[in-house]
């Protein structure tokens, strides 16, 4: 009976413990994580504005934005969605060069 | 509120005091209290079958010549042996079964002839009773007795007749009779303990007392050893009337392997030792012949431990209250509710607080006011892109995403509605200029 006590306890302060550690990194890292597809959305979004507007072909700038689109299209995580955004912002970059 | 605050100390408390309880608790486990009664001086190691003068000088005959004899007659007594029993009360129980009687202290290979003569039902080795598998055992002082004493065993014959047969068991009666010793019996004993301490009557075995004696009456003691009694007789007494001369002297008498014991505490302890004795040894003593010295030797010992227990005469020892004895049963609870506590405090130190927003939705509403005016005038890419990072800001703050991030993307959504203004040539349409203008 005690040892059950002791056992039982052991297993609340380990998950308490466990709690506090893991909770606030989780919440941290999905915060980020969504953060990141948030600016990688608009970014693909304002590249593909920038796409419809530009009259002539760039072909890098469809190379950078097609495969920022196949990587959103497998979603993923904080990484995929920098990678994302910062393909996107380079191809919008160059679109707006282009209609210059 | 200044330093730690105060949930925060009593959950650090908590999870502080529950490691203590735990270390306390540990440590605890190591301590023990040592407690002894004395270390009884008694050796026990294993023995070889004749080492200790249990085999007697006498054989068997082989087991067609038994098996012959008990044919011949119902009761086949074989040289040597000492059992005897009340031919009536036997015969009626028993009917006309076979009793091969041999005598005690016969080796390995010779109780087992006497085994395999299958001829006879029942086997009497030494006072040891066997037949049909089973064995009759003597159950109380009274049985080893008249067993011991006298090798009367009319009880284990009857008792195990009963069983064979299927019949109830008869009622035991104690067929045992004391009578007072004559003066011609006591005097040559009196005579003898004054002068030695020990008297060994004509017949004994008893050469001189043994070792053991010493630490089980440290004082000294009498010792009489007399023959096996005859069968069927009173045996004198000689306990009382020894006493009765040698006041407060332990006294022991052995009729053959029986020993009394009378003398100080006689009744606090004489039944616990001899009850433990022979209820362990019975079995050994009935089987085999042992030289007397060796019996009283394994008694002497069972008195040295019984005395060593401290069963009678020591105190116990005294053990003081120990605070940690009497608190240990509480630490797994006061563990738990530590650890409920802690739990309690960091789930409510971890729950979800919101974030603070300080005017950016303001300026969202703002810049999409504007962004709407300014699309009734212009077409420009700059502008499209601009609202896309509003609806971008927009989903943001509703996901709740850090507020960092939302002002991003408006600073983002201004600079692209800046560049829609200055295309079409109106100031009053750059994003500070006109937000400045519309909260004024």
């Amino acid at each position: 009976m005690t040892w059950l006590i002791w056992l039982v306890a052991a297993a609340v302060l380990l998950a308490a413990g466990f709690g506090v550690a893991f909770l606030p990194w989780w919440r941290a890292h999905d915060l980020r994580k969504r953060t990141t597809w948030s600016r990688a959305r608009a970014a693909v979004d304002s590249a593909s504005v920038s796409r419809d507007a530009c009259r002539g072909a760039v072909p890098e700038a469809e190379r950078l934005f097609a495969r920022a689109e196949s990587i959103a299209g497998e979603r993923g995580g904080v990484k995929a969605a920098g990678m994302v955004a910062d393909l996107a912002e380079r191809a919008d970059r160059l679109w707006r060069e282009a209609r210059r | 509120m200044t330093g730690v605050p105060r949930s925060g100390l009593v959950r650090w408390g908590s999870l502080g005091a529950a490691v203590l309880v735990l270390v306390v608790f540990l440590v605890a486990q190591r301590q023990s209290v040592d407690v002894s009664y004395g270390r009884s001086p008694t050796s026990s190691d294993p023995v070889k079958e004749g080492s200790a003068g249990e085999l007697a000088d006498v054989t068997v005959p082989s087991v067609e010549e038994m098996t012959a004899m008990v044919r011949a007659d119902a009761v086949v007594r074989l040289p040597g042996s000492v059992a005897r029993w009340d031919e009536a009360a036997v015969r009626e129980v028993i009917g006309d079964a076979r009793i091969l009687v041999a005598p005690p202290g016969l080796d390995e290979a010779e109780r087992k002839r006497v085994r395999d003569v299958e001829a006879a039902e029942i086997r009497v080795i030494g006072t040891d009773v066997t037949g049909g598998g089973l064995q009759a055992t003597s159950t109380g002082l009274a049985d080893w007795r008249i067993r011991f004493a006298q090798g009367d065993v009319t009880s284990l014959l009857v008792t195990l007749a009963a069983k064979l047969n299927d019949k109830p068991a008869a009622e035991d009666v104690d067929r045992f009779r004391w009578r007072e010793p004559t003066a011609a019996e006591l005097d040559p004993v009196v005579a003898d303990l004054r002068a030695a301490g020990v008297h060994t009557g004509a017949g004994a075995t008893l050469a001189r007392v043994p070792k053991s004696a010493e630490a089980a009456f440290p004082d000294g003691a009498l010792y009489v050893a007399l023959p096996r009694q005859p069968f069927g007789e009173p045996v004198p007494q000689y306990g009382p009337a020894l006493t009765a001369l040698f006041p407060d002297r332990p006294v022991v008498v052995m009729y053959g392997d029986w020993i009394e014991y009378h003398g100080p505490r006689a009744e606090e302890f004489a039944d616990v030792v001899g009850t433990s004795f022979y209820a362990q040894a019975a079995d050994r003593i009935a089987t085999y012949a042992y030289p007397q010295a060796n019996v009283l030797h394994a008694y002497l010992n069972r008195v040295t431990d019984v005395r060593y227990a401290g069963l009678f005469d020591r105190p116990l020892p005294y053990l003081p209250l120990d605070p940690l004895r009497v608190a240990l049963p509480a630490l797994p609870w006061l563990f738990a509710a530590c650890a409920v506590v802690f739990l309690v405090l960091s789930a409510n130190s971890v729950r979800r607080g919101g974030t603070a927003r300080a005017g950016t939705p303001a300026r969202l509403a703002g810049l999409t006011a504007l962004a709407i005016e300014v699309s009734a005038l212009s077409s420009d890419p700059s502008l499209v892109r601009g609202m896309s990072k509003l609806r971008a800001a927009g989903d943001a703050l509703a996901e709740d995403l850090p507020d960092a991030h939302v002002r991003t993307l408006l600073d983002d959504a201004a600079a692209e509605l800046d560049t829609t203004a200055k295309a079409l040539g109106r100031q009053d349409y750059r994003s500070d200029v006109y937000l400045r203008g519309r909260v004024a």
